[in-house]
């Protein structure tokens, strides 16, 4: 009994990513057809040619990797030594920028997207990538510091001791010893940054108007063909491969997820 | 709790002893290394807060745009704005909207916890591998596979629909049930996103749908730290299993449960791209929750002043949930 209620909550559960993976393979004549094909009867490539090859594919994907890749490093970069500042020391102070970084991990999108927009307006920047990426790094940085801030939190107290004892200074202790010992877990934040970065649709979507800008997301949901309607087909070839590095990446760090969520990354 | 808390691989040890830091007490470092993150923080996330807060006072709109010029009109944002029953009817929306879906993938989340604690080792996995997929699934992405599934006259629901549609009606022929037939008749040419309830049926599937992994996960990471004793002195005291979950399971479940719920609240009242991406708010905003109303408010009316000030009324709404987040991380043992 059990058992089939499992295999029940699996076929469901896993029917809408089989229906986009099984579409991506169809030809054209058994997508649009309304006796449904539950599995490709002749299997085929042509939806991810046609997708690929779809204007502005290739600069579109360019602007995603560019945006992401910077914002990952910067949020990293960042996010490293705050995390160490917040988990190795004591200082006035601490607790309130704790409770603050926390808090605007809760902010509705929308909140923070009119301020910036208006901002970025003013300061000329809007469809730049500088643009997207310092709203980027406004979302990813504090869940970076607060997640990272964990695994420097897991890391003995003794073995700073050890090192102070032998005379290391705080920069050396920092650089040598700490900065090893979490290199693990920022990796994991890495993949974190990388995945809220790269599934963006509503900052971009609002800060991005010219069709050269856009990014994959962005890019993904205007797909359509305006002479035949959207080609479903072509549309799950592209969300195929938009998808697939984040399930990729998930799978590699999905021990981690749940901490990370719990800080309010990776939303919804 | 420690599943939901922290990455830690490594058991927690403890804090410094306050000697050992009160050697660093005037150390700088910890400013410095700050600094940076501080510093961009402050003019990323903190100035447009404060931003958003002054142009909720202003009349910033669309002209102001191109001018940059705009009036100062103290409170009128905010009175228009609650004399205005769009604003309440999305806000009761919302309300509601956010109810259903947080109870739905609760209550889903709960049972399939539940079920992973009782399955065998095969299909536990089989289950967990389905739940990390469908989680990792980008929302733009789900969306689109939404919109397909639902499509009128290709989409697979509809072809489904029909087909159980049909099956009724040849029961009810074969075997006399009434009613049977013309339930689902018309099935194939149904319009999901342009009728209000059905709209919001395909929104619901969608939300429950992503949220249940995170749920069923967490409760579950939980659930096996139930002690074992506990539900066995209760089997031994004649309880049903049903009994045991209630009295034995659900008592170590509740900060868990309590957690999950509330991120799903705050998770679920911001939800905007799964409405947007289907709907876009409507048919005629019947869709159109805080998030979608907001963003027509000072993106496509381009009232700037208007949408941040229903943006200020929304966030603090929901302030006071993440205040008792806060202070349940804090109780659950977080560092701080």
């Amino acid at each position: 009994m059990k058992n089939a209620i499992a295999a029940v909550f699996c076929l469901v559960w896993i029917f809408p990513v089989y229906w986009m993976v099984n579409t991506a393979f169809k030809p054209r004549p058994e997508v649009m057809t309304p006796e449904p094909h539950f599995w490709p009867h002749h299997p085929t490539l042509d939806n991810f040619t046609a997708a690929v090859t779809q204007p502005q594919f290739l600069t579109n994907l360019g602007n995603s990797v560019l945006v992401v890749a910077v914002t990952v490093v910067a949020s990293i970069v960042l996010g490293i030594l705050a995390a160490a500042a917040l988990s190795r020391f004591r200082f006035p102070g601490r607790r309130t920028i704790m409770v603050v970084i926390l808090a605007v991990q809760m902010l509705p999108a929308t909140a923070m997207l009119i301020p910036l927009f208006t901002m970025f307006n003013r300061l000329d920047l809007l469809g730049t990538y500088t643009a997207l990426i310092l709203a980027y790094v406004a979302t990813v940085l504090p869940f970076s510091i607060w997640v990272m801030r964990g695994f420097f939190v897991a890391v003995p107290a003794e073995v700073e001791e050890a090192a102070q004892i032998d005379g290391a200074t705080t920069w050396r202790i920092l650089v040598s010893v700490l900065f090893p010992l979490v290199a693990p877990g920022v990796i994991a934040t890495g993949i974190f940054a990388f995945i809220a970065a790269w599934n963006d649709y509503l900052i971009a979507y609002t800060f991005m108007q010219d069709e050269s800008a856009y990014t994959l997301p962005v890019w993904l949901a205007s797909f359509t063909n305006p002479h035949t309607g959207t080609d479903f087909g072509a549309q799950m070839a592209a969300s195929v491969i938009f998808a697939a590095p984040v399930v990729v990446f998930f799978l590699i760090i999905q021990r981690n997820l749940v901490a990370g969520m719990s800080a309010g990354a990776v939303k919804g | 709790m420690k599943t939901v808390t922290a990455p830690r691989d490594v058991p927690v040890a403890p804090v410094t002893p306050p000697a050992a830091r009160s050697r660093r007490r005037r150390d700088p470092a910890p400013y410095l290394l700050l600094s940076p993150a501080g510093l961009v923080l402050a003019v990323v996330t903190l100035a447009p807060i404060g931003f958003l807060v002054f142009t909720s006072f202003t009349d910033y709109s669309q002209r102001t745009l191109f001018t940059g010029v705009y009036r100062f009109v103290g409170a009128d944002q905010y009175t228009t704005l609650l004399q205005n029953p769009d604003f309440w009817v999305a806000l009761l929306r919302t309300v509601l909207f956010t109810a259903a879906m947080v109870a739905g993938s609760v209550l889903i989340g709960m049972g399939v916890s539940h079920l992973l604690t009782r399955l065998g080792r095969a299909w536990r996995n089989t289950v967990t591998v389905v739940l990390i997929v469908a989680w990792a699934m980008p929302n733009v992405a789900s969306s689109l596979v939404w919109n397909w599934l639902f499509q009128p006259g290709y989409g697979v629901v509809n072809w489904m629909l029909g087909a159980l549609g049909s099956f009724l009606a040849w029961l009810s022929e074969a075997f006399g049930f009434p009613g049977g037939s013309g339930v689902f008749g018309d099935a194939a040419g149904l319009n999901w996103a342009q009728d209000p309830v059905l709209a919001y049926v395909v929104i619901w599937l969608l939300i429950v749908w992503q949220a249940v992994p995170f749920i069923a996960l967490t409760l579950n990471a939980a659930e096996t730290q139930v002690p074992h004793e506990y539900k066995e002195a209760a089997r031994l005291d004649g309880a049903s299993e049903s009994t045991v979950y209630r009295i034995v399971t659900l008592r170590f479940l509740r900060p868990t449960l309590l957690l999950v719920t509330i991120l799903s609240v705050i998770w679920d009242y911001n939800v905007f791209n799964q409405i947007w991406l289907i709907t876009r708010g409507g048919p005629d905003d019947a869709t159109a929750t805080l998030g979608v109303y907001t963003y027509k408010t000072a993106f496509v009316g381009f009232k700037i002043g208007n949408g941040a000030a229903i943006s200020v009324v929304t966030t603090l709404l929901l302030l006071g949930l993440t205040a008792v987040y806060i202070r349940n991380l804090l109780k659950a043992g977080e560092d701080l």
